[in-house]
């Protein structure tokens, strides 16, 4: 460092120093080549097709202050959680500091204190420390955590653990030096240490005391060391930003604001998909067919884990990892996109590239397959954990459901197994080869009419209670679709169903990648559901619920959906339900969430303020993962309709959590999860029931005020 | 005068049991009106020594063509004499045992000589001038009646579905010359294997035992395998539950997702009846369901069922099947 | 190699079948039709031998009304490339009316392959292949599970009762096709289906023959009887063995 360099300690003036001129070189390359950077890496989402997402500007924001800024999400998990939010938080505040120090190394006398009021800037100086001090704890508890107790979503061989380890590491530094700078200024300036330190500098000043040995001259040279350290840390860290997994500082927020997962839109709904398009294929098996914001899900995604930690396949032992798909998705981007949109500073270079040598193989690779493979994707229950868990709205789900329709609608693809669901689907309009025409068999006697015989009297119901293929054909799931017709005749409501009219919705098909096979049922349905003018339905089915309410719009079907748990939550609101006053013992239950009832639509209340209502008495007990973390049964996205053949079984897992719970009984509000949770419980020989919520609610009605003994459909 | 001619399946020297069913079902129409049955037995040198077997079942004339090259089945040949033979002896109706082998050459027959065929009989009468069969279709859910009339009628019938007469005729011998060289047939039978009695298919198994997760450990299986072995006929099958378990290997899973299959009897051994089993097992012709949970589903698409502990009703029943075997 | 392969449509075999007013046909209303199972695993089987073989081609032909035509697209979409409607009202009983039809078509065709699923699932004859054959005077071999094609010859497979026959035998040949030949019929991608909208379809009469065999009556089997719980326990045992015997007749 220069002698004569002699900086002004406080000074109106733009007098620069050599030393200034050094760093005003160094700053425009620094800024010049990170926007560079950031101009290289977003062309790459060029590589993606075109996606509206500026619609409800509104709704986008509140996401990213929720999400984004109070962090909403990081926060569900304590220690990691509280952790990076000091970062996070940390980092703003001192963001401001950062940019007085870049600023004052081109413009020395460039300060705060001449903006601010004094008390202001004291505080403003005193915020700095806090949260340098507060970042540091945070980062030295991480840096502890990885290497030394790392959780298990941060072991394997996919995670970037050296880059972290950097990166926490250089965040620490920052801090150091940020303190060393203020010690070393205290020493070497003496002018200023009456105003310039003090309470709200006490870190500085405690420090600068104890250096008060060092000579004047040492001290001064020291501030400049320290003080280049920062600011050459803070501009080498923006620069290394593009070129890992922590582009995810920059690129987070504004996914959180594009992002549809926590809305706006239908939450969970699979994307619209246009079968008359003059496209060479469907879905996507590589990433020019995912849409520019699958690929900016990569660049935001930090490799935390936390949706592979609680995904119910990766706990259970599959092979599936939603962070390997969105990290496969990025490298698998950065990996292709030169050869496709080429490089930013050379004109045409993607049509050199690919006549490089090595480039043929490149561009004979996809996503899918080379990347994420067949087994991967059929692992999925589309129970939506990974995407409730991501802190920075990344939708794994949506990319494992585009790769899904690429191998079935272009190469009939699939587990061999679900050939007699789609043929069933096709020929019998439900996935199990079971004769449309005793659909409606559990009804007989039952004295419960269908929309057709309704219309024949000119009456129009209230309600259609739509029963769904389960609540048809399942033996089991028969003894639900009568508790539920009984509530209904016992509170007097006005409905019907469609008897032998009703078909599958296509639902199945649709989670199993088969659109077309999705399209033409839903829109058979709806043709149905229209002639009969229907307005209201209500099923105790989650899927047919999620589908017909919030997936079938995309096909012009619109109807107000209702889930038995709300429908009959409302009736015992209302008191319509003749209930026994006598409750017998108290029982204790535990309430098992399913996943399209709960993540895919927010109901985790109903189904529990149900069974309260039904019984006062009742003793709810939660399992270890409940409500927006419930863990699947395991039948969700046509995972009913696959063999499981690796690893532990899903329904197991949960069941073991269940019973655990020390609970008599299992309520559930699905049958899909009912013969899951039946199954677990037979397999762990439990002395525990299993009841549909109306099962448990059916069995309170008072027999005195039931409109019409019945027996049930055998 | 209405003549009849039956073929008479032979295969290793040996006629079958449905070419006496097929003589039979011949008997009936050739004694609606008069006539004669004359029967066609093709096979190796030697194979007269069977024809007065026919002659006991009610053939009043066994045409045998002896040839070397027709120890094994020659469909060109025998169509070819089958055709002549129908026409030397002025048959009205050309009956045949709805084998391989019938279902091979009937069609062929017939289309030699400008007719339909009737095929699949389970029951064959007269009607007037017309034979008339039922004929069940559509895997057994609808039954059809036929008539098949024009010159001649060419009909197969299902084999074990009609009773054997005892009603003897002459069957007096008569030789018959090929109607084809045999070394001009174009379809070449180049091996036989028979036998092989390996494990019985669970798609063609007229009995099938399943076991599910009430038997709570694989190790149990054998109680189920033994029920199969008393049986004798009987294929083993498992849940889902239990080959995602690992207990049994997945091909031998029936359900939804695994085999689907329709055997004259099927025994759910500690099986619930979740519907991703009985997808694969509804069709079955007689069901019985043995459970301890009186309340289980497989009660519901069951014929028979038992209430009760598994491990002391299957090794019952097994002994019991075995008796019952025996006695016949 | 020049393939054809004869398929029909038939109503799907998991409904519940009610006779029609007449008396003596299947109920239409209601039901789902798709191509019979023998005849998918034939269109596999010559999808397969076409892939094996270059520069071959599969014809599909259906008799029967317009509604076959959605059952020829589906072959279509599997991957067939040309398909041929004969055009009748009905598809009548005994194989023979319908085997001249379908002879008159494939005669001058050049095909070295003709294939027949063993079956068609609904009328359960399996009559048509070997009498067209016999009407086109070519070699026949029926119910194969397995196939194989070498040159102008072929050998095949077929089980028969105790045993399985080898074969041999020249092309240009019929064959009907066994369960067995092949694990699965593909599923036809939507790739396919869209493929498929722009392949051939003709539509031509059929010249069908005389009949001989008519169907004079449909009816339902016996209703099952409702299931009931012989009893409790072992001791139910000899009860239950009593009913499969005399009752159910299945031992």
């Amino acid at each position: 460092m220069d002698d004569g360099d002699r900086p002004v300690v406080v000074s109106t003036g733009i007098a620069m120093t050599g030393q200034n001129v050094a760093f005003l070189l160094v700053l425009v390359v620094a800024v010049s080549f990170f926007s560079y950077s950031i101009q290289r890496a977003l062309r790459t989402l060029r590589v993606g097709l075109p996606e509206q997402r500026l619609d409800a500007p509104g709704r986008r924001t509140w996401n990213l202050l929720t999400i984004g800024f109070a962090q909403s999400k990081i926060l569900r998990e304590r220690g990691a959680g509280v952790s990076h939010a000091a970062v996070f938080w940390g980092f703003l505040v001192l963001t401001a500091g950062t940019a007085e120090i870049l600023l004052q190394g081109v413009w020395p006398g460039f300060g705060y204190e001449h903006l601010l009021p004094r008390p202001l800037w004291q505080l403003f100086m005193l915020s700095q420390e806090v949260f340098a001090v507060i970042v540091l704890a945070a980062v030295s508890w991480l840096l502890w955590r990885r290497l030394v107790a790392p959780p298990k979503r941060l072991q394997g061989e996919e995670i970037h653990s050296t880059e972290a380890v950097i990166i926490l590491g250089v965040i620490a530094a920052l801090m150091v030096t940020l303190f060393t700078t203020g010690a070393f200024e205290y020493v070497a300036r003496e002018g200023v240490r009456a105003t310039h330190f003090g309470w709200f500098r006490p870190i500085a000043t405690a420090l600068g005391g104890a250096f008060g040995a060092l000579s004047l001259g040492t001290a001064e040279t020291l501030r400049d060391v320290s003080w280049w350290a920062h600011a050459l840390l803070v501009l080498g860290f923006l620069n290394f930003l593009p070129y890992g997994k922590h582009f995810h500082v920059v690129n987070s927020l504004i996914n959180v604001w594009f992002s549809n997962t926590s809305g706006p839109g239908t939450v969970g709904a699979m994307k619209p998909m246009d079968l008359e398009a003059e496209v060479e294929s469907f879905g996507a098996s590589d990433v020019e067919q995912l849409t520019w914001k699958n690929l900016l899900d990569g660049y935001a995604c930090t490799e935390c884990g936390r949706c592979t930690a609680a995904c119910p396949a990766n706990i259970t032992g599959k092979v599936l990892s939603p962070r390997k798909i969105v990290t496969d998705t990025r490298d698998r981007l950065r990996e292709k996109a030169p050869y496709v949109v080429g490089e930013l500073d050379v004109e045409g270079s993607a049509e050199a590239m690919r006549l490089a040598p090595g480039a043929q193989a490149v561009l004979d690779n996809r996503l899918l397959d080379n990347w994420i493979t067949e087994a991967e994707l059929w692992a999925c229950t589309s129970c939506r954990a990974c995407v409730q868990e991501c802190p920075v709205s990344i939708d794994q789900l949506e990319i494992i459901n585009e790769l899904r329709r690429a191998l079935v609608l272009n190469e009939s693809r699939f587990p061999e197994e679900v050939l007699p669901t789609f043929e069933s689907l096709e020929r019998n309009g439900s996935p199990w080869a079971f004769s449309p025409a005793d659909r409606a068999q559990w009804a007989e006697g039952l004295d419960i009419p269908t929309m057709a015989e309704k219309l024949e009297r000119g009456e129009r119901p209230e309600i259609l209670f739509w029963v769904g293929c389960m609540g048809s054909f399942d033996d089991r799931a028969k003894k639900i679709t009568v508790a539920f017709a009984r509530i209904l005749q016992a509170a007097n409501v006005d409905f019907a169903i469609l008897g032998q009219e009703e078909t599958c919705h296509g639902d199945p098909a649709r989670r199993l990648g088969n659109e077309y096979l999705y399209q033409v049922l839903a829109k058979g349905t709806i043709e149905t559901l229209d002639r009969y003018e229907v307005k209201t339905i209500v099923t105790f089915c989650p899927h047919c619920f999620h589908q017909m309410g919030n997936e079938f719009p995309q096909l012009g079907g619109n109807y107000e959906v209702i889930h038995h748990s709300t429908y009959i939550e409302r009736l015992l609101e209302a008191n319509l339900v003749p209930l026994q006053t006598e409750h017998g013992k108290r029982l204790t239950m535990a309430y098992h969430d399913s996943c399209y009832l709960g993540r895919y639509n927010d109901v985790y209340d109903a189904p529990r303020e149900t069974l309260r209502r039904a019984l006062p008495v009742v003793n709810l007990v939660e399992p270890a993962r409940t409500k927006s973390r419930g863990l699947c049964c395991g039948a969700g996205g046509g995972r009913m309709f696959i063999d499981e053949k690796e690893g532990k079984r899903i329904n197991i897992e949960r069941t073991e959590e269940l019973v655990a719970t020390g609970a008599e009984t299992i309520a559930v509000a699905c049958p899909f999860c009912m013969t899951m949770m039946v199954d677990g419980v037979a397999k762990l020989e439990a002395d525990v029931n299993v009841l549909d919520i109306s099962e448990v609610v059916a069995a309170q009605l008072d027999p005195a005020h039931e409109r019409a003994p019945l027996v049930a459909g055998d | 005068m209405a003549n009849v001619l039956v073929v008479a399946e032979a295969r290793g020297g040996a006629l079958k049991k449905v070419a006496f069913e097929a003589t039979t079902a011949a008997r009936t129409i050739a004694d609606a009106s008069g006539g004669q049955v004359h029967a066609v037995l093709v096979g190796a040198p030697g194979i007269a020594a069977e024809a007065s077997k026919l002659g006991a079942t009610g053939a009043d004339v066994v045409h045998v063509c002896e040839h070397p090259a027709l120890e094994q089945f020659d469909a060109e040949v025998l169509a070819a004499t089958v055709a002549a033979a129908a026409g030397a002896t002025a048959a009205r109706a050309i009956v045949v045992g709805g084998t391989a082998m019938g279902q091979d050459i009937a069609p062929r027959v017939a289309a030699k000589l400008g007719v339909g065929v009737a095929a699949d009989a389970t029951e064959v009468t007269m009607d007037g001038d017309a034979i008339v069969i039922r004929h069940p279709m559509a895997t057994g859910k609808v039954i059809a009646t036929l008539a098949a009339s024009g010159p001649v009628a060419v009909i197969t019938v299902r084999p074990g579905a009609l009773a054997v007469g005892t009603e003897a005729r002459a069957g007096t011998v008569q030789s018959l010359a090929p109607a084809l060289d045999p070394a001009a047939s174009r379809v070449k039978v180049t091996k036989l294997t028979t036998g092989g009695g390996g494990k019985l298919d669970l798609a063609e198994a007229p009995v099938v035992v399943s076991g599910g997760r009430g038997l709570k450990a694989p190790e149990n299986f054998k109680l189920v395998e033994e029920l199969a072995d008393a049986f004798g006929n009987a294929a083993v099958g498992a849940t889902r539950a239990v080959t995602d378990d690992g207990w049994r290997p997945h091909s031998d899973q029936i359900g939804q997702t695994g085999r689907q299959v329709a055997p004259n009897l099927y025994v759910a051994v500690g099986i619930s009846g979740a519907i991703q089993h009985v997808a694969g097992m509804r069709n079955s012709k007689t069901i019985v369901a043995i459970n301890k949970d009186k309340d289980a589903p497989i009660f519901k698409v069951a014929d028979y069922g038992i209430v009760g502990d598994v491990f002391e009703i299957v090794p019952k029943f097994t002994e019991m099947v075995k008796a019952a075997r025996a006695q016949r | 190699m020049k393939i054809a392969v004869c398929i029909k449509r038939v109503p799907d075999m998991g409904a519940r079948f009610k006779i029609g007013a007449d008396g003596a046909s299947i109920d239409e209303t209601g039901l789902k039709f798709d191509m019979s199972d023998f005849d998918e695993w034939a269109v596999e089987a010559a999808l397969q031998l076409a892939e094996k073989h270059a520069g071959s081609t599969v014809t599909v032909i259906s008799l029967g009304p317009d509604s076959v035509q959605e059952t020829l697209r589906k072959a279509l979409a599997m991957g067939a490339d040309a398909a041929v409607q004969l055009k009748a009202e009905s598809v009548p009983a005994g194989g023979f009316a319908v085997a001249q039809a379908l002879a008159a078509e494939l005669k001058d065709g050049g095909y070295d392959l003709i294939l027949f699923g063993r079956l068609a699932v609904d009328s359960a004859a399996g009559i048509t292949g070997p009498m067209v054959a016999e009407l086109l005077g070519l070699p026949c071999a029926t119910a194969l599970c397995k196939l194989d094609v070498q040159g102008t010859s072929a050998t095949g497979e077929r089980q028969i009762e105790g045993g399985v026959e080898q074969l041999a035998f020249p092309l240009p040949a019929v064959c009907t096709i066994d369960q067995g030949l092949v694990v699965q019929a593909r599923y036809p991608s939507l790739k396919g289906i869209m493929a498929a909208k722009k392949k051939p379809l003709a539509s031509k009469p059929a010249a069908l023959g005389g009949v001989g065999v008519t169907i004079t009556k449909m009816e339902l089997p016996a209703e099952r009887a409702a299931g009931r719980i012989v009893g409790e326990g072992a001791d139910a045992v000899p009860e239950l063995v009593r009913l499969l015997q005399t009752e159910a007749k299945v031992l």
